[in-house]
């Protein structure tokens, strides 16, 4: 029982990360019709970021607010001087996210190292929970990605904003017909996503150690969830990932692991031939003839 | 030679766009289908042409059963529609726009000489000469719906389905649709048309078939279809 | 039977935009009548684009005679099988509109072939060549299936997919596929008495394949089949309303490119000796596409242009691998917002713009 808990919160620890890429990728898509490939690359930055931050001298909790910060202003960045120029061109973005994370690995290989990178444990603590021995970081990586979800999914379901947001995605043209700035939507839509990758890289890299080329392992696992959960849906992209940390873990105790990321990609490729808008619900995207 | 459409049915989900339709349309006709928004009429033409399949009932083209065929089948077998948005290639230039559709449309087959020689003549006979060479994304709407007529007469149709060809056209432009659709019974083309000017469809056509909520409420020549109780009811506030 | 409208001549429009991908000299063209869907009238090449060709073909042919040195003529080998499988990419994307992020899978598949048979069935290059091909061709053709039912996004991380997955299979495949170290390849039997193993003779044997590509890129482009692909890219309903049968096209532009990819694949593996499935991952594939399209994947020579600026300017501008691949990644996205066409479309241009100055 006890090694079954550790097991379960490992994995839940292992799915936040996921889960917090999988919320930014799917608003993304279902709002704007943007396929952000560099959205990996976004947490990679968040969590090399943080690595600086606390080599710096700087506590962990802080450095972590800093990449979410620093990882926001590039989001926008990204948006408003790339990406918004190809609204009526998503393949165009498509391709344009492919430059964005050629670039971003390789300045980052640039400004640290190719080398992995990764920080002690920020807590170092063990929490005794009903006799049962919990690494503390990881019980919070999964405490915090359950607030911030449910921060996101009452958000959006309550907030008018949420409610605005929620029919832009079902229809772009009458949302904006019906006076909602659909454009500062999709400002404000990336760069929520991108400031959760930044907190996802700052969790991860409290977990386990990051390379340059982290991010695009993660965007797939990210791109399956929200395939899973249905573009545009939170709460199906949150279900995605607790469906992938289990096949995940299943694999890894019982599969071999060298085929565990064929699963996520054979799961990817089925959903996208049989129900490209996702298992739970979700959007074809604003584009969608 | 004909289209016999019989019992044709289509349901999309839960909501039934056609109910039943039955049509006869003989060649080197103009008939109209006309009926208030939501009646069913484009989904009829995109059963017939092909874009979807019927849930139930039967299109008979020539005597051939061509029911849920796909669609570039039957443009091959020479029913040809054209779109209520202007559809072009829009990055090709107009040249080009007809001649993919000289290339693919119904083949002449054994010793019939082809319609036309040349896109060019193609685009004269709709009165676009002299414009092969634009771009077909950057033409001015009433240019866009010629090209549409001439991409279609490309295909070498014998029966041509269009769909509200005089939607967003000056008075001017529908006068010369007018004149343009009036050539086709004499080249040996059948028309069957959509459209909601009723000038237009009581003049071209020699028949009107009324639709309402998928099924056919009237059927016969335009004075009469037109002072029917039952479509007037229809139309209500309509002028005629 | 063909009566002279009546009506009035439209207005003439204003500013004239030229279609650089479907220009046509003046003389009328022909409509065919009988034999319809094949191949049909090749427009031939205009002075221009002869000349161009010329160039080209001297370029390319007498590259050796300038003394490059073994890197570069090395260099010029591998972006010579290189351009070969962006000459199929650019094929399915920039005449069918079909972009896949994947491509790299297919070269994969046909250096792996290519290792297998020698390996194991002691078939050489000469065999290796055309099976590969074909072997490629059919495998593309089976990936190309979902394009049929979805849009092309989620077609592209569907290539991303596969060609990952195809990573992961070669990786784990055991003896057969030599697992992450990959299979030595043997060197290519002579024909004519010319030995292969010679540098010279192996950039001739690339740019023979390279040429033949072209012709059949410009056959391709400049016929009915190229019509038809270009239909199909922009507006698919309408080509269907005409009688295209959109699927089978797409299909076979994809086998297409997808043999283009095999036969380069099977070039690489007997250049390089040995292969491993790194070279034929994502991030390879992703290198393609991003080459594709700085090149220009719509006009002749964009994926040549495309392989050659990404190969030799580092090289020339002297930058290390990391520095080029950021300035890769830049000129991405400034060909994305600027210039669309890639940089050959851009160059056209510019040769456009200076000869309506030197008319006035």
């Amino acid at each position: 029982m006890e090694i079954f808990i550790q097991q379960l919160v490992n994995s839940l620890s292992v799915a936040s990360v996921t889960i917090l890429i999988g919320i930014g990728i799917t608003l993304i898509f279902g709002l704007a019709g943007i396929v952000n490939f560099a959205h990996g690359e976004f947490l990679m930055v968040g969590g090399m970021i943080t690595w600086f931050l606390v080599t710096s001298g700087l506590n962990f909790f802080l450095a972590l607010v800093g990449a979410m910060i620093f990882v926001g202003v590039l989001g926008f960045i990204a948006e408003r001087g790339l990406f918004r120029f190809t609204l009526e061109q998503p393949m165009n973005g498509f391709i344009m996210s492919i430059g964005v994370s050629v670039i971003l690995q390789h300045v980052v290989i640039r400004v640290f190292n190719e080398v992995q990178k990764t920080i002690p444990d920020p807590i170092g603590k063990v929490w005794v929970v009903g006799g049962i021995d919990i690494i503390a970081m990881r019980a919070i990586v999964v405490l915090l990605t359950a607030v911030v979800v449910a921060t996101t999914y009452f958000g959006i379901s309550r907030s008018r904003y949420g409610i605005a947001l929620r029919a832009s995605i079902a229809d772009q043209d009458t949302a904006a017909l019906m006076g909602i700035p659909v454009r500062r939507y999709v400002t404000g839509v990336f760069v929520y996503g991108s400031v959760l990758a930044g907190l996802g890289g700052a969790l991860m890299i409290a977990l386990f150690p990051i390379t340059p080329f982290t991010g695009s392992v993660v965007i797939i696992r990210g791109f399956a969830v929200s395939l899973i959960g249905g573009l545009g849906n939170v709460g199906g992209a949150v279900a995605g990932g607790l469906i992938l940390g289990l096949v995940d873990g299943l694999s890894a105790g019982y599969g071999s692991p060298e085929w565990t990321d064929a699963y996520s990609l054979v799961v990817m490729i089925v959903i996208l031939i049989v129900r490209p808008q996702g298992l739970l619900g979700g959007t074809l995207g604003p584009r969608a003839t | 030679m004909a289209l016999q459409i019989t019992g044709l049915r289509k349901e999309f989900g839960g909501v039934v766009a056609l109910a039943g339709v039955d049509v006869s349309i003989e060649l080197d006709r103009i008939v109209g289908i006309i009926g208030p928004n939501g009646s069913g009429k484009t989904t009829l033409f995109n059963v017939v042409a092909g874009v979807h399949r019927p849930t139930s009932g039967r299109v008979l083209w020539q005597g051939k059963d061509i029911t849920g065929k796909p669609a570039y089948q039957i443009a091959r077998m020479g029913i040809v529609r054209t779109f209520q948005q202007a559809m072009s290639y829009r990055g090709l230039s107009v040249r080009e726009n007809v001649r993919i559709a000289s290339e693919h449309g119904r083949s002449y087959g054994g010793a019939a000489r082809p319609k036309w020689d040349s896109p060019d003549e193609i685009l004269a006979f709709v009165g676009l000469a002299g414009l092969g060479n634009e771009m077909a994304g950057s033409m001015p709407f009433g240019n866009l719906r010629r090209l549409g007529v001439a991409v279609a007469l490309a295909a070498n149709p014998l029966l041509l389905l269009l769909d509200e060809p005089a939607a967003g056209l000056s008075e001017n432009e529908i006068a010369e649709l007018m004149e343009l659709i009036l050539r086709f019974p004499r080249m040996g083309i059948g028309v069957c048309l959509i459209d909601h000017d009723m000038f237009l469809m009581s003049t071209l056509c020699e028949r009107l078939v009324v639709l309402n909520f998928g099924t056919k409420i009237a059927e016969g020549p335009p004075t009469l279809v037109l002072n029917d109780p039952k479509v007037t009811e229809v139309y209500l506030g309509n002028e005629i | 039977m063909n009566e002279t409208p009546h009506f009035p001549e439209p207005a003439p429009p204003v500013g004239r935009r030229r279609d650089i991908a479907s220009e046509r000299p003046v003389t009328p063209p022909a409509v065919q009548s009988e034999a319809k869907g094949r191949s049909g009238w090749v427009k031939l090449p205009s002075r221009e684009e002869t000349v161009v060709a010329i160039v080209a073909v001297v370029f390319l042919v007498g590259f050796p005679w300038c003394n490059p040195g073994y890197r570069f003529l090395s260099l010029a080998i591998t972006t010579g099988f290189t351009s070969i499988a962006l000459y199929g990419l650019g094929l399915q994307f920039g005449q069918a509109g079909i972009m896949s992020v994947g491509h790299a899978a297919f070269l994969g598949i046909g250096a792996y072939t290519a290792a297998i048979m020698a390996g194991r069935f002691g078939l050489g290059f000469w065999v290796a060549l055309p099976f590969s091909a074909l072997f490629s061709a059919v495998i593309a053709g089976l990936i190309g299936l979902p394009s049929l039912r979805v849009g092309g996004q989620h077609y592209i991380i569907i290539t991303f997919c596969f060609c990952a997955l195809l990573n992961i299979a070669l990786t784990n495949g055991g003896s057969f596929t030599g697992a992450a170290t990959g299979l030595d390849v043997g060197s290519i039997d002579p024909i004519f008495g010319i030995n292969f193993d010679q540098l010279r003779n192996a950039y001739y044997l690339v740019v023979a394949v390279l040429l033949i590509s072209l012709l059949v890129t410009y056959l391709i482009t400049n016929s009915s089949y190229g019509r038809t692909l270009r239909a199909i890219r922009e507006n698919e309903a309408l080509a269907r309303a005409v009688g295209i049968n959109t699927g089978l096209h797409k299909i076979g532009a994809l086998m297409v490119s997808g043999a283009f990819a095999g036969v380069a694949g099977v070039l690489q593996a007997y250049y390089l000796r040995h292969i491993s499935p790194a070279l034929y991952g994502p991030f390879p594939s992703l290198y393609l596409a991003l080459m594709v399209m700085l090149g220009g994947a719509r006009l002749l020579y964009g994926p040549l242009a495309g392989a050659i600026i990404v190969s030799f300017l580092p090289e020339i501008l002297k930058l290390d691998p990391i520095d080029s691949r950021i300035a890769y990644g830049v000129g991405l996205l400034v060909v994305i917002l600027l210039l669309p066409g890639g940089v050959s479309a851009g160059l056209l241009d510019i040769y456009r713009w200076l000869l309506s100055k030197r008319r006035r």
